[in-house]
């Protein structure tokens, strides 16, 4: 499979704030990409140009060879986890699910296999403003999965997970990109992600300034962050 | 029966929350309660030939217009409350496609309302009007209900066009109540020529419904006036809103 995610000098200003500078990179299949960078680094807001919710002041990002806002089934083709709290409170797992896979055109079967494979079964009909923030980010990671995707990006999924959570996603993470899918994972759980991560790209004050290969039980990926972060 | 995913998908979220079906009750009750005083007042409004007074009664099936402006309002703000718009967004990247979507799908809604509420009007309008022995119909009141019927719905669509455009929901509430409960017919006392070229103006002239001050646009053009207004909130929510970044 070609290069799942390619980002050509994005960038990003608020106001004068230059929140992305001129960032390019590549996700590519059959492993899992850490993003990585201190509070405020741009990985967010590189992430949600990535998606089409924030307009580049500059430079490009594509799916493939698309953007994401002129992908014709955008979300069988990326799956994205984004915010926990992002669901109305008054409607159950299933309805929320149901209503993304309505609007996708997906079959119906798909919300009960993936609230399965988040173990969101028996939760199914209770309403999501009773979740806790781990139940939320497994529904989170249900809807993105609702497509089927090659492509998973995932902004700090880890959040309010408890271990039993946490050794749930980095499975589930290590086995999708092993099935040759892309996933591009933010996050500041480093001793975590360097358990499943084949490639680090680290980000401080809106630029890239180190990608690295990973190799299990012999890169230090603190010492590596704590170096380019620097 | 309706194929258009987006639009489905809409309904889905209609049907799932609690204030849309509790709005919905609450208007065909308003207007039964709008039409009671009417039939109430009816002796005391003498200035006006009886027939005029009959329609009036069933006029009132038009105030469920708060009911289904408020359910577009809602319909397009809960999404940025709630930071749905997130995941709509992610599904639907084209956004425009988002809000036509939703005028498709809460124009239905109101629809069924405006339906409901004319329905309740014009039986408890009738029954009232037989206990007191007045005149139950007049050869103008379908068009009453049918003009009724029509407004009602094209204040949904002017919902969204307004949400879509003012993204906070409590804001949005407040201008678009203020607005169109107060703020057009304080303009059009205070200014009776242009009352005919406000929005709730043309919402009367399309409901067949009379202004004390002014005189009003025949109904197809206020129909068109109206629609107008609610095509400029969408075009510039589109220009201005809509494009904004989700963060």
């Amino acid at each position: 499979m070609a290069t799942a995610i390619t980002v050509n000098n994005l960038s990003k200003s608020f106001g004068a704030v230059r929140a992305v500078d001129e960032v390019s990179f590549t996700v590519e299949p059959g492993a899992v990409t850490a993003f990585l960078g201190p509070n405020g680094a741009g990985k967010t807001t590189t992430l949600r140009m990535i998606l089409g919710l924030v307009a580049p002041t500059a430079g490009t990002a594509m799916i493939g060879r698309t953007p994401y806002i002129q992908l014709t089934s955008p979300i069988t083709k990326v799956g994205a986890v984004l915010e926990a709290t992002a669901f109305h409170p008054g409607l159950s797992a299933r309805a929320h699910l149901d209503v993304l896979r309505t609007a996708a055109g997906l079959a119906p079967a798909r919300v009960d296999l993936v609230l399965d494979q988040v173990d969101l079964t028996r939760a199914a009909d209770r309403k999501i403003g009773g979740f806790s923030l781990g139940m939320r980010q497994r529904l989170a990671i249900a809807s993105a999965l609702l497509g089927d995707p090659e492509i998973l990006i995932l902004d700090e999924p880890a959040n309010g997970l408890d271990p039993r959570g946490i050794a749930w996603l980095r499975g589930f993470l290590r086995a999708y990109a092993h099935e040759g899918r892309a996933v591009l994972v933010s996050t500041h759980v480093l001793a975590e992600i360097e358990r499943i991560a084949g490639r680090a790209l680290i980000i401080s004050a809106g630029r890239l300034v180190r990608q690295a290969e990973l190799t299990p039980d012999s890169t230090d990926l603190e010492n590596l962050y704590l170096e380019a972060t620097r | 029966m309706i194929r258009n995913p987006l639009v489905r998908a809409e309904l889905v979220k209609a049907r799932a929350s609690r204030t849309g079906p509790a709005l919905a009750v609450i208007a065909p009750i308003t207007c039964v309660l709008w039409a009671t005083l009417q039939a109430l007042v009816f002796d005391g409004l003498d200035a006006l030939p009886a027939a005029s007074r009959v329609e009036n009664v069933y006029a009132m099936a038009q105030q469920a217009y708060v009911f289904t402006l408020i359910l577009g309002v809602l319909a397009m703000t809960g999404e940025y409350r709630h930071q749905t718009i997130t995941w709509t967004f992610l599904t639907t990247p084209v956004r425009s496609r988002v809000v036509t979507a939703k005028l498709v799908a809460w124009g239905l809604v109101g629809l069924a309302v405006a339906c409901v509420s004319a329905l309740a009007t014009l039986v408890s309008g009738a029954a009232l009007l037989a206990v007191r022995g007045l005149p139950v119909l007049t050869p103008g009141v379908p068009l009453v209900l049918l003009g009724a019927v029509l407004s009602t719905t094209a204040y949904a669509l002017l919902g969204v066009g307004l949400g879509a455009l003012i993204r906070n929901q409590a804001v949005a509430l407040v201008v678009a109540l203020l607005w169109f409960m107060y703020g057009d017919y304080l303009l059009s006392s205070l200014a009776p020529d242009i009352g005919r070229w406000l929005p709730t103006g043309a919402a009367r002239a399309l409901s067949g419904m009379h202004m004390q001050a002014g005189a009003l646009l025949p109904a197809w053009a206020g129909g068109l006036l109206f629609v107008a207004y609610v095509a400029a909130t969408v075009l510039a929510a589109r220009l201005v809103t809509l494009r904004r970044d989700v963060t």
